[in-house]
């Protein structure tokens, strides 16, 4: 293949490092808006986007009154930011096809590395599967069942993962890397 | 399943954005009754009968038929309620705090959620002193606020008052009729 970041312009190099560079600052932050918005845990995953359990108990024949006490502490927790369906349907919309593009230049670099085939097939499928996990994950916490938040985390951590190993194999690769025959 | 299908749709068609949070609960809470040094939340599970007068005089319901008060006390007497209000306006929801003092006049009002679209809207209403002229309202009021800031306001930041104005006569009215 005569794609091969081993053996090109050192341009190139310095373009596919600013990259993921960007990449990872982008991921970066994306990981500090989950952290505040959503968690890292099925748990708080769930909370984030099951929203409130619905009530469908009839209503009673006379009004019941119920009060209690109320810390600052359990009105904070109430606060929660909760994903609803339209929120979740604008960021689906806004999301997905970034993420396809993300994982295309990714995929790119994946196909100008030194790998066996085999290899390049899985990292390009784990590029384009994480963000379909990360959704499909929300879609079903949303419409099926809060157990599903596990499949959003590891979406997540997937994400993280073939960014990771691109970005490394690719600056060891292009930077590090001994020039063999191409 | 219906519900979420059509929300879905709805989303799409109108392409609401995303809600904003302009003020927290806790410092909304905070903020209305600063004296307050212990709250109580009073939920009250409305019976049909009353869901339907409510629906009647307001074309309004609250989420899954419950209101939810919340009375903040100092040294254990009572210093002022408030209730949250939702309002689903065609751009997306809104939320209003309304706080009553012990009397039952309107002692404040604090917009606590908007959407990406309409927050620059609420926000100038809300620099045109809107909820000044909430201050002292009472039930049986009809609040008409909006009508007060359209000249300095402008039109898309006065149709959002009105809004807010409709935000505070349900909450008016919930306080009047239920709160007790």
């Amino acid at each position: 293949m005569l794609y091969d970041l081993r053996h090109a312009d050192a341009r190139l190099k310095w373009l596919v490092t600013c990259l993921l560079a960007t990449f990872g600052l982008a991921y970066c932050f994306g990981a500090w808006m989950v952290g505040r918005y959503a968690g890292f845990g099925p748990k708080q995953v769930a909370a984030t986007y099951a929203g409130p359990p619905m009530h469908m108990a009839m209503p009673p024949d006379t009004t019941v009154v119920v009060e209690h006490p109320l810390t600052m502490g359990q009105m904070a927790a109430e606060d929660h930011h909760v994903v609803d369906i339209d929120l979740l349907v604008q960021d689906t919309h806004v999301h997905v096809p970034m993420y396809g593009v993300i994982a295309a230049l990714l995929s790119l670099v994946v196909l100008g590395l030194s790998l066996p085939r085999s290899a390049g097939f899985a990292l390009i499928t784990l590029l384009f599967a994480a963000p379909w996990l990360d959704f499909a994950g929300m879609w079903l916490v949303k419409l099926v069942s809060p157990a599903f938040a596990i499949v959003t985390v590891a979406g997540g951590w997937a994400m993280g993962l073939g960014y990771t190993i691109v970005t490394i194999i690719a600056v060891g690769q292009m930077w590090f890397g001994r020039k063999g025959a191409a | 399943m219906s519900r979420i299908l059509y929300g879905a749709l709805a989303a799409l068609l109108l392409h609401v954005t995303p809600t904003v949070e302009l003020v927290k609960h806790v410092d909304a809470v905070k903020q209305m009754f600063p004296a307050a040094d212990a709250w109580f939340e009073r939920e009250l599970h409305l019976s049909g009968r009353d869901a339907h007068k409510l629906h009647e005089a307001m074309d309004w319901s609250p989420e899954d038929g419950v209101l939810r008060f919340y009375t903040g006390k100092h040294g254990g007497a009572a210093v002022g309620a408030l209730v949250f209000v939702r309002v689903d306006t065609p751009h997306g929801p809104l939320e209003v705090a309304v706080g009553f003092a012990n009397d039952g006049a309107v002692a404040s009002v604090v917009v606590t959620k908007a959407t990406v679209e309409t927050k620059p809207w609420v926000l100038t209403a809300l620099r045109a002193g809107l909820c000044d002229h909430y201050k002292g309202m009472r039930a049986g009021t009809v609040p008409q606020a909006a009508e007060q800031i359209r000249d300095a306001a402008g039109e898309l930041p006065t149709y959002m008052a009105t809004q807010i104005d409709k935000g505070v006569r349900r909450a008016l009215t919930v306080y009047a009729d239920f709160y007790k």
